[in-house]
């Protein structure tokens, strides 16, 4: 995944060069002397409700089991609620010691989780201004966690759209989109990771100095996607368009459908990703569907995770599946493990 | 990436030109369920108008393709050569696992000369008048010229550059490799001849177009004229630094930039350079001791890193 320059969002390291734009680099091309590939991970969806947190804790089980160190970050500042689903109590140290920089080393609100290779970055916060962290508390949260010794960083992200928590899925090696095939969770889905796209969008113009072409494009014309705005630059100046298109392939979500009823919503996830190739003209990965399953919301009044309570139902296999997935887009040459 | 306008029909229900009837019909029912009101899995997607359009265009195929003669007539029209036998179509599209492309990417049916020309910015499809509701396909347009083949290098290059941790299937492949050939920076090409693929137009110079002090302040070496969307590259800025009569540790001294980075980008060794965010900010000090514009000389720099560092093997 080297083979092209790849935008990220949150700088590294303090560079007043810059402008207020962020990025980061791929964590292959930054840090050679580190073996293994880090990859952070981060599950955002828009709506509230859908699942996010269960899944980011049943995935980062799932993946601690194959023998992944992984770290669960809960990222949802307002609403902090990974330690419950974990079964655990909230800890005593949390990402508002980290943030009001009572402590400053991140690993130190590492909490041990009960599962092997699993810890947890609590996020539950005493103090509310904590929740709507400043761009600075935001960025060096960010390094910190991309400095976390692991293999695998999930970051529980909150409902919303607000900037914090697109940078966040924009930073991410794997931005995965929940969805419940439902009209209101479809409809936030899409209005989710159309801001982040378009986000994405803003910073790539502004790295490469488009923002006069764009801002041009969008005045003159009545474009219809976006689609048709790459098109319409790619007119004007051939160069700037194949590099728009370029840098903006890399945005790629991965797309979990999460309480799948029937045969019929599994396969709203394939439908989802031919959708978007129309209508963007980008990938989408379909990690697969998550069955509709009481014994989840059992396993979530014991306070237990549904990998540890249940492993065996059918909606515990399917983290399996999503986290073989995982892995083997993190190594092409593999073929994925066997569950 | 194309429009649904620039789409062959073929691409539009995204079946193959040997697609027999019968998957076409499939195809079509699939897309009227995809796209059609009422589904699900597009709720909110769209705009109204988009969702519009690809509905006459999805009703313009059925009608089109399902006629052997309009069929005919079209396939013409768009260069798709005429099928001997009916060749068995691949495999319909069913349901894979994760990650298989459904419905599969149609392949892009070696037409170079797309609907373009049939549908171009006159939208054809937009209007729902315009779509046959028989086998009228002649409803579309007369080819007129190409009017249109500025589009080409967008589709083209962006397989290429997408990630590939999936199979690629063998259309996306295809399509894939000619980019490659088009968008390599050839370091240390003549630089000051424009680069093809900047043409000139007023709207692309028009904003911010600060470099004309430029030829006035260059006038002393009189082939160092720069000229309008010309692409900067790093033996173009070494030779307006000399011209200037700087060297690399006056450069160096002014900007706080390392002599390593200077030369890096004078030598094009774009895998030796920071990343693109970092660069810029030196490319725009550099242009400055230089008095260039940095806006244009940045980002035309980094449109040659990124292309050149997309088209190089992996490391």
């Amino acid at each position: 995944m080297a083979d092209a320059p790849i935008l990220k969002l949150v700088q590294v390291v303090e560079e007043p060069q810059a402008p207020a734009l962020v990025s980061a680099r791929a964590p292959g091309r930054a840090r050679k002397a580190v073996p293994r590939a880090k990859r952070i991970l981060s599950v955002g969806g828009g709506k509230g409700g859908i699942g996010k947190s269960l899944i980011s804790a049943n995935l980062g089980i799932a993946l601690a089991r194959k023998g992944k160190r992984v770290v669960l970050v809960d990222a949802d500042l307002g609403g902090a609620n990974l330690h419950t689903t974990l079964g655990i109590e909230p800890p005593r140290r949390t990402l508002s010691d980290f943030i009001d920089r009572r402590i400053d080393d991140i690993e130190e609100v590492l909490t041990a989780t009960g599962v092997e290779n699993l810890s947890l970055i609590s996020g539950a916060l005493d103090h509310l201004e904590a929740a709507t962290p400043k761009h600075a508390q935001k960025m060096r949260l960010l390094r910190h966690v991309q400095a976390l010794d692991v293999d695998y960083a999930i970051l529980d992200l909150g409902a919303g759209t607000h900037t914090n928590v697109l940078d966040f899925f924009l930073i991410s090696d794997h931005g995965v989109l929940v969805l419940v095939p439902e009209p209101t969770a479809v409809e936030n889905a899409y209005r989710f990771v159309k801001a982040a796209f378009w986000r994405r969008m803003r910073n790539v113009a502004q790295l490469y100095g488009y923002d006069p072409l764009l801002r041009q494009v969008m005045e003159g014309t009545s474009f219809k996607s976006p689609v048709d705005l790459v098109a319409t630059v790619a007119e004007r100046d051939p160069e700037a368009g194949a590099n728009l298109a370029r840098q903006l392939a890399q945005f790629r979500p991965r797309l979990v459908v999460n309480q799948a009823r029937t045969p019929q919503d599994a396969e709203i996830g394939l439908a989802v990703v031919a959708a978007w190739r129309k209508y963007f003209g980008l990938e989408m990965d379909y990690l697969g569907a998550i069955e509709y399953d009481d014994e989840m919301w059992r396993a979530v009044r014991l306070r237990r995770p549904l990998l540890v309570a249940r492993p065996e139902v059918a909606a515990g296999r399917a983290f399996e599946l999503i986290a073989d997935r995982l892995l083997a887009m993190d190594s092409p040459e593999r073929a994925p493990e066997p569950p | 990436m194309k429009r649904l306008s620039d789409q062959t029909l073929y691409e539009i229900l995204e079946v193959s030109v040997e697609a027999p009837p019968e998957e076409i019909e499939r195809a079509y029912e699939r897309a009227r369920a995809l796209y059609g009101p009422g589904s699900l899995a597009t709720y909110t997607l769209m705009s109204t108008d988009e969702a519009t359009l690809l509905n006459n265009r999805i009703e313009e195929a059925k009608a089109v393709l399902l006629d052997s003669d309009a069929r005919g007539r079209y396939d013409e029209r768009i260069g798709v050569r005429p099928r001997a036998t009916p060749i068995p179509a691949p495999p319909a599209a069913q349901v894979h696992g994760a990650g298989t492309p459904w419905p599969p990417p149609a392949s892009p049916a070696a037409t170079p000369v797309p609907e373009a020309a049939i549908t171009s910015s006159t939208a054809a499809g937009a209007s729902p008048s315009a779509s046959p509701a028989g086998p009228a396909p002649m409803a579309l347009q007369t080819p007129i010229a190409l009017q249109t083949p500025i589009a080409t290098p967008l589709p083209a290059s962006l397989p290429a550059a997408a990630p590939s941790d999936l199979p690629a299937s063998p259309a996306e492949a295809e399509a894939g490799e000619p980019p490659a050939v088009p968008t390599p920076a050839s370091p240390g090409t003549a630089a000051l001849t424009p680069s093809p693929a900047a043409p000139v137009t007023p709207a692309a110079s028009a904003p911010g177009g600060a470099p004309i002090p430029l030829k006035h302040e260059l006038s002393a070496p009189k082939d160092l004229l720069v000229p309008e969307g010309a692409a900067w590259t790093g033996e173009m800025l070494r030779q307006v630094r000399t011209a200037r009569g700087l060297t690399l540790p006056q450069i160096s001294e002014r900007t706080k930039v390392t002599r390593h980075h200077l030369e890096n980008i004078e030598g094009e060794r774009f895998a030796a350079l920071p990343a693109p965010v970092y660069l810029r900010g030196i490319l725009m000090s550099l242009a400055r001791e230089l008095r260039l514009d940095g806006q244009k000389v940045s980002r035309s720099f980094l449109e040659r890193m990124a292309a050149a560092l997309a088209a190089s093997p992996k490391k």
